[in-house]
C-alpha cells in the first residue's frame, strides 16, 4: 500500500502518533495550569495543530463540541491578520468570527522555524463568566449577543511576544471574576507555546518539505479510513426530525430536520439541515461551526472514533446547513444555548436518522439537554461576588445489550459535576439532594438511563438564578419499540410551596430558597415485552424502578 | 535472614538476603492463584532447605501482594454496605457525572462496589465548617443494623458529608452499629480518607470496605501457614506508596496495598539507583503483554494520590505508575488507512509470539526482534527450548511487509520503531507532562523485553544512562528486603493561607506525628530511626488543584508564610511554566510522611572479571540506519567489573537480553548492574 507521496506506513504510524501527543500535552498543559474548576476539573477546553495551510493535522481528545469548532478558530484569526508574526497570539470568542458562543474563547498562535512559518497552535476553554446579563454568561432570556457578554473580535493580545496590557485590561474589566480569568486565559497561553515549541521540534526532525509530504498523507490517511467507515453502513436518505421545546421567549415546539444521504460508492456523506426552524428570539441558536462540531460527533460515532479527527477526516462528510436558521444564525442571534442545548438535539437528530442503517450502532436519545444552571450574587461570608455555573447529567440512551447509564453525561458534554464539599465551601449554598430519578429512564429491552435530581438552597442572601434547560415538554424518543425517557423538571421550593418553573429562565431567589433540577430520562431501546426478567427483577431491588407496569411518562 | 515474597501472574518471585554474609538467593516457583498462599508457603520452606535455615532463623519476611487487586479486577469483594447522609446515597454510583469514553455509544461505567439497596441514608448533616446543621437521628441507625443482618451484609462503610471537619457522627454510627452488630468491620472515612470531596472519599472507603474482609482472611492465612512452618516472624506487607507496614496494620486498610506487586519493582530499581549513584530515574518495566512506567526523583519514588483501580478514584499515596500496552507480545497489524500499528492488543505468553512456536500467527514485537538477530533462535526462553526464527520471518514478510511493499528487515525495524515510538509517548506523560525534564534522568529498564529497548528509547528521549540491574527478573521481591516502613496520614484544611490557623496546623502535625511513632514503635522501629517529612498541598485561591511542599518538621507560624509563598511561586512555575506571584494562595491539605528506616541490605562487591570479556560469537544483527553488521554476542551472566563493551554488541542473559546500540557503550559495576552510557 505504498502512497504516491512515498511515505512509509512506518513514519506515517509515528508521525501520526507524535502530532496527538503534542495536542495531548497542550492540553495536558492547559489543564494543569488553569484556574478555573470549569476548564481544570471539568475539562471544558480542547487543543489543536494546523500546518501552514491553515488545515487541522491533529486535535486534543476533547470536548465533542469543539470538534469542528477549532478550524474556524484559525480561519477567523487569518482573516483579519493574514500575516501573524512570531510571537503574536489572537484572542477571540466572537461566535460569527471563528467562535461557538461567548464563554468559549479561543487562541490561535503562529508557529515558526528559522523564519518560516510551519502552522499554528490553537485551543480554546469554556469560561465560567464573560461578563453579559446574568453571572456566568450563560443567560436563558437574552435575545441579541449583546447581551451575552462581552463579545471578542479577533484581536492580537500578544504581539512580538509582548502581552497588550490595554487589551487584557479593557477584556478583564468587562468580567465578573477577572482573577480567575486571568489565570485561565495564562493556561491558555502555556498550552500554545507548548505546541508551538513542540511541532517546531517535530517538524525540525523531519525537515520541513518531508513533513509537509508526511502531513499530506497523515490527512489522506482518515479520509481514507472515513470513507471506508462511511462504505460500511447502509447507503440510502434518511430523515429525522425532532423539537426543542422553546427559546424562552415564546416560540414553542422549534423543529431541526435532517436529511442524510449515503454515497457508498464514493464513502461521503450528505448532511442537510433544509427545513430546520428560522433562528429565534432567545439564546438557543447555533452557528455553523457548533452544527458541524455535532455532525462530525455523531459520524466519528458511527464509522470508527479511532481515525485521527484532522482536515481529512472531515472531506468526505458534506454539509448543507441554511444561513439564518436555528442551525447556523445570523448576528445578532443570541447563541449561548446553541452550543449547550442545540447541539445535543442536533445529534439527536442526526441518530434518529442514522439508527435504521446500522441498528447495532445506535443508542435511543438521551437526556438531549445540558440542564445549565447559574447562580450569583453577594457571598455574605466575605462580601465578594461569586458565580457558579454547573451543568447536570441525566439519563443516557438504552443500547442494543445495555441499559442506558444512570445520572450521567451525553453526547456534546462530559463536564465533571461540582463536588458538594467543594461548592459548599466556596460559594454560600447548600446542596441539599443529589441523586438518581427513579423511574425515569424509557422502557425498553434495554431501558433509558435515570435522571438525576440536584437541589440547591440559597443560604442567607440574594441569588440571581438563570436556567437553560430543556426537555422539560418534549421526552428523549426510544428506538425500536422502546418507550420516551421521562421528561425533566425545574422546581423552586420556597418554604412549603414548590412552583414549577420553565426551561429557560431567569429569576431572584430569596435567602431560604430552593432550586431543584430533575433532569430527563434516556430513551429505551427494544420492545419492553422482550426485556429479562432477571434486568426487571434488578430495577425493583434496586429501587430504579417502582413499578415494572409503570410507563415513564408522566 | 530476611525474605522477601512477590507474588505475580505466572511466578512467585522469593529472595532471601543474610545481611551477616552478604549472601542473596532468590528462588521462583509458579504461582497457584486458586490459593495465593499456598506458592507463598511452599516456597519459603524450598527457600529454607536450599539455604538450610532454621525456620527461627528469618528475621523478616515481606510481601508484595496482588490479592486485593485481583479480588477487585475479578469481582469478588465482600458484600458491602453503604451508610451516608440522607439524599447523597447516589454520589458512589453517579461519580463525577462524567462517562469513561466520549466516542463510543456503548462506554460503561465500572459497577458500584455497593449496590444501591445496600446503600442506605441517614438524617444528619454538617455545615463546611464542620459544624451540626442536623443533629444525628440515632432510632434510624438501629433500623439499618437490623436490615444489614437480614442482608448478610459483610462488611460497612460510613460516609457523611463533611466529616473530614467533624468526625462525631460516623463515630457515633459505629458505636450504634457495632454495639448491635459485634463482628461487622465497619469502616469510616475520617478515619479512611479524611479529605474534601464526597465522591473520592466515597469511593476510596467503600473499597477499603469491600476489600477487607478479602484480605484479611488471605493475610490471615499467610500467618498460621508461616507459623505451622515454624517461623516466629510476623508478616510485614508492601504497600502502594513503595513503603512496607505490618502485616496487622494492612489488614485494616486493604485500600492502600492495590499497587503493592508493582511498587515492589519501583523501591527495587530506587535502591539500585542509589547504588548507582542514579537518585533520578525513569523505570521501564517491560513483559509479554504490557510496559510500566515509573519516575523516580531525588531518590523517593513519585507517588500520586489521584489513582484509579478499574475505573474507580482512589485518594491514597500511590507509585505513579503508567502502563501503556506494548509489550513483547504486542501485535503489528496495519490499519484501515494504511498504518503500521503495534499492539493494544497482545498475544500474551500464550500463545505469544509466532517464533514461540505454540500456535500464535500473528507477528509480535519479539518476532521482529527475533528477525533482526538480537534475540537469539537458539538460546531458551523460560520454558521454551528454543524460538523458531523462520516462522517469525514468514509471518512479519506475508502480514507486514509484502503488503506494504517493504523488505523484511525494514518491516521488522519498523515494527520496532513503531512500538518505541508509543513508550516514548507514555514517558513523556510522566516525565514532561508532570514538569521533568527526562534528559536529567538515568532509565532503569527490566522485565523480560525492557533492556532490548531502553538504549533506543533513552537515545530519543535524550536520556544519557540506561541501567540495566544484575538480577533484574527478581527486582520486585528485592525491592521488598530493601524498602522502608512509610505511613502516610493526610488531613483537609481548607483554609486561605493569610488567615491560616497555624495553632491547628501544628496541632494536626503533632497528631500525625504521634500516630505515626504508635505505627512505627509497634513494629519495633526504635525512635532513632524514625523520621517525619511534613508537606502542605497548596494552590491559588480559586484554583481546583493543588502542589505538594514538604516544610520543616518543626512548629510552624506565619513567618514561615514569606518562605513558603516563595517556593509555591518556583514550584508553579517549574511544574506549569508560570506563577502568579502577586495571587493569595490556599491551603488544602495537611500530609505527613512518618518513615521507619530499618537497615539496609549491603550488597557484597563482586571480585573483579578477566580484564577482556569473553565473546560467544558474532551474529547479524540489523539496526535502523546502519543495516545489517556483523555483532559480537557475550554471555551476561560471566561478566564482571570493570567489563567494557562498545556498541553493537548483544548480551544474552537467562532473564532477559541486552542490546548495545551502536555508538552506545557499557560497563559492568561492581554489583552487576549494567550501565550503559547512550551518547
Amino acid at each position: 500500500m505504498k502512497t504516491q507521496e512515498s511515505v512509509d506506513a512506518v513514519t506515517l504510524s509515528v508521525v501520526r502518533g507524535a502530532l496527538a501527543g503534542i495536542a495531548e500535552e497542550m492540553s495536558a498543559a492547559l489543564i494543569r495550569s488553569s484556574y478555573s474548576p470549569n476548564i481544570k476539573e471539568r475539562r471544558d477546553c480542547s487543543c489543536a495543530l494546523f500546518d501552514a495551510q491553515k488545515r487541522m493535522i491533529a486535535q486534543s481528545e476533547s470536548m465533542p463540541v469543539h470538534l469542528g469548532a477549532m478550524p474556524f478558530s484559525v480561519q477567523a484569526a487569518l482573516e483579519e491578520f493574514p500575516a501573524l508574526e512570531p510571537g503574536d497570539t489572537v484572542i477571540l470568542n466572537d461566535p460569527f468570527h471563528g467562535g461557538a458562543h461567548l464563554p468559549d474563547i479561543a487562541f490561535v498562535t503562529p508557529i515558526y522555524s528559522e523564519n518560516e512559518l510551519i502552522g499554528y497552535a490553537a485551543n480554546r476553554a469554556h469560561h465560567a463568566d464573560v461578563g453579559g446579563s446574568t453571572p456566568g454568561s450563560v443567560a436563558g432570556t437574552s435575545t441579541e449577543i449583546y447581551q451575552e457578554g462581552l463579545r471578542i473580535f479577533p484581536v492580537r493580545l500578544w504581539r512580538a511576544g509582548r502581552l497588550q496590557q490595554d487589551l487584557l485590561d479593557l477584556i478583564l474589566a468587562n468580567v465578573r471574576t477577572p482573577r480567575e480569568r486571568l489565570g485561565d486565559l495564562r493556561a491558555q497561553m502555556a498550552a500554545n507555546g507548548t505546541g508551538v515549541r513542540r511541532l517546531a521540534e517535530l517538524i525540525e526532525a523531519h525537515g520541513l518539505a518531508r513533513f509537509a509530504q508526511i502531513t499530506d498523507e497523515i490527512l489522506n490517511y482518515s479520509e481514507r479510513q472515513l470513507r471506508e467507515g462511511l462504505r460500511r453502513l447502509q447507503p440510502g436518505v434518511y430523515c429525522y426530525q425532532d423539537y426543542l421545546d422553546d427559546d424562552g421567549r415564546g416560540t414553542e415546539r422549534i423543529p431541526i430536520q435532517v436529511a442524510v444521504t449515503l454515497d457508498q460508492e464514493l464513502g461521503e456523506v450528505t448532511v442537510d439541515f433544509s427545513g430546520s426552524a428560522p433562528q429565534v428570539e432567545g439564546p438557543i441558536n447555533a452557528v455553523y461551526a457548533v452544527t458541524a462540531s455535532a455532525a462530525y460527533y455523531t459520524i466519528r460515532c458511527f464509522t470508527d472514533p479511532q481515525i485521527p479527527p484532522n482536515d481529512g477526516a472531515y472531506r468526505p462528510i458534506k454539509l448543507i446547513i441554511p444561513e439564518g436558521t436555528i442551525v447556523n444564525a445570523r448576528p445578532p442571534a443570541a447563541v449561548v444555548g446553541g452550543n449547550l442545548e442545540t447541539s445535543q438535539r442536533i445529534v439527536d437528530v442526526l441518530i434518529g436518522a442514522l439508527a435504521p442503517l446500522a441498528p447495532e450502532k445506535a443508542l435511543a436519545a438521551c437526556q438531549g439537554t445540558m440542564n445549565n444552571l447559574t447562580l450569583g450574587g453577594i457571598d455574605p461570608r466575605s462580601g465578594e461576588p461569586y458565580t457558579i455555573y454547573e451543568t447536570m447529567g441525566g439519563g443516557f440512551g438504552g443500547r442494543l445489550g445495555l441499559d442506558g447509564i444512570d445520572g450521567v453525561h451525553s453526547h456534546m458534554s462530559n463536564t465533571l459535576n461540582t463536588p458538594v464539599e467543594a461548592l459548599e465551601t466556596a460559594y454560600p449554598l447548600r446542596v441539599e439532594r443529589y441523586e438518581l430519578r427513579p423511574s425515569t429512564g424509557g422502557r425498553g429491552r434495554f431501558r433509558g438511563g435515570l435522571g438525576l435530581r440536584r437541589d440547591i438552597r440559597v443560604v442567607e442572601h440574594k441569588a440571581t438564578l438563570s436556567l437553560l434547560s430543556d426537555r422539560r415538554i418534549g421526552q428523549p424518543y426510544g428506538l425500536f419499540g422502546g418507550d420516551l425517557g421521562a421528561r425533566g423538571e425545574n422546581v423552586l421550593i420556597r418554604g412549603d410551596i414548590e412552583k414549577p418553573l420553565p426551561g429557560k429562565c431567569v429569576l431572584q431567589l430569596h435567602p431560604g430558597d430552593m432550586i431543584s433540577v430533575r433532569t430527563p430520562g434516556g430513551g429505551g431501546y427494544g420492545d419492553p415485552k422482550e426485556r429479562e426478567e432477571a434486568l426487571i427483577q434488578r430495577d425493583l431491588e434496586e429501587g430504579k424502578s417502582s413499578d415494572k407496569q409503570v410507563s415513564p411518562e408522566r | 535472614m530476611r525474605i522477601g515474597v512477590d507474588i505475580g501472574g505466572t511466578f512467585t518471585d522469593l529472595v532471601a538476603f543474610d545481611p551477616r554474609s552478604g549472601r542473596l538467593e532468590t528462588l521462583k516457583l509458579s504461582s497457584t492463584p486458586q490459593n495465593p498462599a499456598q506458592a507463598v508457603l511452599q516456597g519459603l520452606q524450598a527457600l529454607l532447605d536450599k539455604l538450610d535455615c532454621k525456620p527461627t532463623e528469618i528475621g523478616q519476611l515481606v510481601h508484595g501482594t496482588t490479592v486485593a487487586t485481583n479480588a477487585l479486577l475479578e469481582g469478588k469483594w465482600a458484600r458491602t454496605a453503604l451508610i451516608t447522609t440522607e439524599g447523597f446515597r447516589d454520589v458512589l454510583e453517579i461519580g463525577r457525572q462524567s462517562r469513561p469514553e466520549l466516542y463510543n455509544f456503548f462506554t460503561q461505567r465500572s459497577e458500584p462496589l455497593v449496590p444501591r439497596h445496600l446503600r442506605y441514608e441517614i438524617l444528619e448533616r454538617l455545615d463546611f465548617r464542620g459544624q451540626v446543621l442536623r443533629a444525628l437521628e440515632e432510632g434510624g441507625i438501629q433500623k439499618i443494623a437490623a436490615k444489614l443482618s437480614e442482608e448478610e451484609v459483610e462488611s460497612v462503610a460510613v460516609v457523611l458529608l463533611f466529616s473530614y471537619l467533624n468526625p462525631s457522627h460516623e463515630r457515633r454510627v459505629r458505636e450504634l452499629l457495632g454495639a448491635q452488630l459485634q463482628d461487622l468491620p465497619i469502616v469510616l472515612s475520617c478515619e479512611t480518607l479524611p479529605e474534601y470531596r464526597e465522591y473520592e472519599r466515597t469511593s476510596t472507603t467503600v473499597m477499603n470496605a469491600a476489600l477487607l474482609p478479602v484480605v484479611n482472611h488471605y493475610l490471615q492465612e499467610l500467618e498460621e501457614g508461616t507459623q505451622q512452618l515454624g517461623v516466629p516472624t510476623k508478616w510485614r506487607v508492601m504497600q502502594s506508596n513503595a513503603g512496607i507496614t505490618s502485616a496487622r496494620l494492612a489488614r485494616q486498610a486493604p485500600v492502600t496495598l492495590l499497587l503493592s506487586g508493582p511498587a515492589g519493582g519501583v523501591e527495587g530499581a530506587r535502591f539500585i539507583g542509589e547504588l548507582t549513584g542514579h537518585p533520578d530515574l525513569i523505570t521501564l518495566d517491560m513483559g509479554g503483554t504490557s510496559c510500566d512506567l515509573s519516575l523516580i526523583q531525588g531518590g523517593r519514588p513519585r507517588l500520586t494520590s489521584e489513582g484509579q483501580i478499574a475505573g474507580r478514584p482512589l485518594r491514597v499515596p500511590m507509585v505513579d505508575i503508567q502502563t501503556i500496552g506494548a509489550g513483547g507480545g504486542s501485535i503489528a497489524w496495519l490499519d484501515a488507512g494504511g498504518a503500521l500499528r503495534v499492539g493494544p492488543k497482545s498475544a500474551g505468553a500464550f500463545p505469544g509470539p509466532v517464533g514461540y512456536g505454540r500456535g500464535g500467527t500473528e507477528p509480535t514485537v519479539t518476532d521482529a526482534q527475533l528477525v533482526l538477530g538480537r534475540l537469539n533462535p537458539q538460546s531458551p526462553l523460560g520454558d521454551i527450548p528454543r524460538l523458531d526464527l523462520e516462522a517469525a520471518r514468514r509471518a512479519i514478510a506475508e502480514q507486514i511487509a509484502q503488503p506494504l511493499e517493504m523488505s523484511l528487515e525494514e518491516a521488522a525495524s519498523g515494527i520496532l520503531t513503531v512500538s518505541e515510538a508509543n513508550m516514548e509517548r507514555a514517558i513523556r506523560v510522566i516525565s514532561v507532562e508532570r514538569g521533568y525534564d527526562p534528559r536529567v534522568f538515568a532509565l532503569l529498564a527490566f522485565g523480560g523485553a525492557g533492556p532490548l529497548h531502553a538504549g533506543q528509547l533513552a537515545r530519543r528521549l535524550g536520556i544519557p544512562t540506561v541501567i540495566v540491574p544484575g538480577s533484574a527478573g527478581v527486582l520486585s521481591a528485592f525491592g521488598l528486603l530493601t524498602a522502608d516502613l512509610i505511613h502516610h496520614f493526610v488531613q483537609t484544611v481548607l483554609q486561605s493561607a493569610q488567615t491560616l490557623d497555624w495553632e491547628q496546623v501544628n496541632r494536626i502535625y503533632q497528631e500525625f506525628k504521634r500516630e505515626g511513632r504508635r505505627r512505627l514503635q509497634a513494629d519495633s522501629v526504635r525512635p532513632e530511626q524514625i523520621a517525619f517529612v511534613p508537606s502542605m498541598d497548596l494552590r491559588y485561591l480559586g484554583q481546583s488543584y493543588e502542589l505538594s511542599l514538604t516544610v520543616p518538621d518543626r512548629s510552624l507560624g506565619t513567618a514561615d508564610l514569606a518562605e513558603l509563598a516563595a517556593r509555591f511561586h518556583r514550584e508553579h512555575e517549574r511544574v506549569y511554566g508560570h506563577a502568579a506571584r502577586e495571587e493569595p494562595l490556599e491551603l488544602v491539605n495537611l500530609r505527613m510522611m512518618a518513615v521507619g528506616t530499618g537497615a539496609k541490605p549491603v550488597l557484597p562487591r563482586r571480585a573483579p572479571g578477566r580484564k577482556a570479556p569473553e565473546m560467544l560469537g558474532k551474529r547479524p544483527v540489523y539496526f535502523a540506519g546502519t543495516g545489517w553488521e556483523d555483532c559480537p554476542f557475550y554471555g551476561r551472566e560471566g561478566l564482571a567489573a570493570p567489563a567494557r563493551l562498545e556498541g553493537p554488541a548483544i548480551l544474552e542473559g537467562v532473564e532477559s537480553t541486552v542490546v548495545i546500540y551502536p555508538g552506545q557503550s557499557a560497563q559492568v559495576d561492581a554489583y552487576g548492574q549494567l550501565i550503559v552510557e547512550v551518547s
